[in-house]
């Protein structure tokens, strides 16, 4: 039976919770959140051996085999490192690290103890994301993939939940070093890391505030981001994350030098995109033909999917725990490769990095200037 | 009204937390009223402050309003705000659909700000704003009345609703600091409090989640409570003596059925279709959504239930007798006003 803790009791840990629940051969020995009354309600809620206040309590009377890092991303490489070294395998909800350094450290540290490491990127385990994998791993796209396009949107349109965010200058999000960015975007970049043949790539970072936050005197938070990403072996991406546009996407196309695939994640749609014309005529009849059927395909695996029990909002969640507690129990590699996890933190820190640079400077221009306010610089630039 | 009855007198400092919510301005008109003149207002710096503004500039004469802007997370902030004051309304919850945010910000809160009223002696009385969604009701007959004698629910979390779970839990968590501690607290329990600025439609009439308005309560009574009215329930709740570790249920008089409102609300504010749901077809419907909850693990939430039924649902009388015989409220706004009131703050929403 492995032993199972819980690291941080916020939304995110009942989510961890409600999985681990499902599968077998494991068991929670121990919640903990430095909030002890936190730490009881999930314990109280759940099916829970015990709950704790103190993480090195947990890991001396809990002795879990597995570690779920559930809190803030701010404290992520500190805990997981303690639980590394108290011998415990840990799963660490995105984003991963606040930095490279920080996730090589920790990849290290887990290679060097023989212990097992992941990163919470559970988009990429649902099952539309497995099919696409399968379909890729098979050939179809012939070849690497020459170009890929991963749309990763978020809403803001709750004014409440804005609000929330921008008025409050303490909130923990404004304290990451990608602010809003990196508490969210590393779904959308990690589908690219996955498939980019390199490790070193290239990285060119547009981010702006959007007229929406701006409206709202928002000069800080970038909420509007283009990415493009180049690898060396010439394999190029484009990332995009907005608040603003419609429809909200979470989608991600990939071509190779044959085919493509285009994933929509909200929808639980694949759909191939056969590289070869037809003759004439028949390219403005078949392919619609062809595409009709494709999500006709997919109508049915959802709903076969629902009616057996097995379409579930977190299914990709469920996935990604069930293998990596399989990885450990049959000592096999981890669910998600380390060169993934460390590659996903190094396009983040060179985003943030080109954003960080580009708003000092327009700040520092604006005071030159004394005219154009940083909004409108952002806008224009 | 008798002020030799009160625990504090009109300079007394007095903190309302969640000020700037539905209830919070009204509260504030109705202690200005009453001639409190030393207010403490509470509020996130993400709200909305323009009803509360409007209010306080309206009782400027000789009063002290002073707005702290902070978060009840903040142990530090909740020391400033509870510093040297008499009566704390705490009228602060959550509106988080999780029940980890919804516990956070309703009973960790709530044990932050009892704990900090420890550091200071002052305080007379913690008034602790709950809700009629704590109260159990599956195993109570029909014909006997939800009072404040009526069982608690006890399995909240498995009720898919985490409000209820957060209120349950708030409660628990001041009783327990009154007994510990001897904070002097009174638990406020209104029903469906209701008024301009609030123009949605309550849950105990029907849900609108399937794309068409599915009536639910057919000739149910809700428990409805002219905003007015459950102000001047909560200020009474915080300043009459003798009713320490007492709870108050607030519903007003004349309760109308929710087929009444829903008639009254179409003819008023706007026409929509709705279809009526039996509460026997209700009820096999939740317990379908349950089952079926269950047998998926989870590939539908458990959002309706049994329990929830019960509690929103089925056919309950209501009473309002301790609220008059003990803190001697009356409702000032009659049901007919109110709704007169309600229908046309609607109307001019709907309009802006």
């Amino acid at each position: 039976m492995l032993k199972v803790a819980l690291v941080g009791c916020g939304k995110i840990a009942d989510d961890h919770a409600s999985q681990i629940k499902k599968l077998k051969g494991c068991e929670i020995v121990g919640v903990c959140d430095r909030e002890p009354l936190m730490a009881r309600q999930l314990y109280e809620r759940f099916p829970v051996r015990r709950y704790f206040s103190d993480l090195s309590q947990l890991l001396h009377e809990a002795r879990p085999d597995v570690v779920h890092v559930t809190t803030p991303p701010q404290s992520h490489f500190q805990i997981a490192r303690t639980c590394l070294e108290h011998g415990a395998n840990v799963y660490v909800e995105k984003p991963f690290t606040l930095n490279t350094k920080d996730a090589q450290t920790l990849v290290a540290l887990a290679e060097e103890r023989g212990l097992r490491l992941t990163a919470g990127h559970d988009d990429q385990f649902s099952p539309v994301a497995r099919r696409m994998r399968t379909l890729i791993n098979s050939g179809y796209l012939g070849g690497d993939p020459v170009h890929m396009e991963s749309y990763f949107c978020y809403d803001l349109s709750d004014p409440a939940y804005a609000r929330a965010l921008l008025n409050d200058k303490r909130h923990w999000v404004r304290r990451l070093p990608g602010k809003l960015l990196q508490n969210i975007i590393s779904h959308g970049v990690a589908r690219i890391a996955e498939f980019l043949p390199t490790d070193a790539p290239r990285v060119i970072a547009h981010g702006f505030v959007s007229p929406f936050l701006g409206n709202m005197g928002e000069e800080e938070l970038i909420d509007e981001l283009r990415v493009i990403i180049c690898g060396e072996k010439r394999t190029t991406a484009y990332f995009t994350f907005s608040s603003q546009m419609r429809p909200l996407l979470h989608q991600f196309r990939i071509y190779g030098p044959q085919n493509g695939v285009v994933v929509d994640q909200d929808q639980e749609t694949l759909i191939k995109l056969r590289g070869q014309k037809y003759k004439s005529y028949l390219e403005k009849f078949a392919p619609p033909v062809g595409f009709a059927l494709q999500f006709l395909g997919n109508l049915t695996t959802n709903v076969k999917g629902f009616m057996g029990r097995d379409l579930h909002m977190k299914s990709g969640m469920q996935c990604l725990i069930e293998s990596f507690y399989n990885s450990i129990v049959q000592n096999t590699p981890p669910p998600i490769p380390y060169r993934e996890i460390v590659l996903t933190a190094r396009i983040m820190d060179a985003i943030f990095e080109q954003l960080d640079a580009r708003q000092s400077l327009q700040v520092r221009d604006s005071r030159i200037l004394g005219v154009m306010p940083l909004q409108a610089h952002l806008q224009e630039n | 009204m008798d002020s030799k009855n009160f625990i504090i007198g009109p300079d007394d400092p007095i903190l309302v937390t969640g000020a700037t919510g539905f209830i919070g301005p009204k509260l504030v008109e109705s202690l200005l009223r009453h001639g409190f003149r030393n207010l403490r207002l509470f509020v996130r710096p993400s709200s909305d402050a323009t009803r509360l503004e409007a209010v306080a500039g309206q009782y400027q004469d000789g009063a002290r309003v002073e707005v702290i802007n902070g978060n009840l997370l903040s142990e530090e902030d909740c020391i400033t705000a509870t510093r040297g004051v008499a009566v704390i309304f705490h009228l602060a919850t959550s509106g988080d659909k999780s029940f980890a945010g919804a516990f956070m910000n309703s009973v960790v809160t709530t044990r932050n700000l009892l704990e900090s009223s420890l550091h200071h002696t002052r305080l007379r009385r913690f008034v602790n704003i709950s809700s009629f969604a704590v109260y159990s009701n599956t195993n109570k007959s029909r014909w006997k009345p939800l009072d404040e004698t009526s069982p608690l629910e006890t399995h909240a979390a498995s009720s898919g609703d985490a409000y209820r779970f957060a209120k349950v839990k708030q409660d628990e968590i001041v009783t327990e600091y009154g007994e510990k501690f001897g904070i002097p607290y009174v638990i406020v329990r209104p029903g469906s409090v209701y008024g301009p600025g609030k123009e949605s439609i309550t849950g105990r009439v029907g849900i609108d989640s399937f794309g068409i308005f599915l009536h639910m309560g057919g000739s149910n009574l809700i428990p409805f409570t002219y905003i007015d009215n459950c102000a001047e329930a909560i200020v009474l709740a915080g300043v009459k003596a003798g009713v320490e570790k007492e709870i108050f249920n607030v519903v007003d008089d004349d309760l109308i059925s929710s087929r009444r409102f829903l008639s009254l609300y179409k003819r008023n504010v706007r026409r929509f279709s709705s279809i009526y749901v039996p509460h026997l077809v209700s009820y096999a419907l939740c317990s379908l959504w349950e089952k079926y909850s269950i047998w998926s693990r989870g590939q539908l939430p458990p959002a309706f239930n049994r329990r929830r039924w019960h509690a929103e649902w089925k056919s309950t009388r209501y009473s309002n007798q301790k609220l008059k015989t003990r803190l001697g409220w009356a409702p000032k706004v009659p049901m007919r006003e109110g709704l007169v009131r309600y229908f046309e703050s609607c109307r001019e929403r709907r309009h802006a």
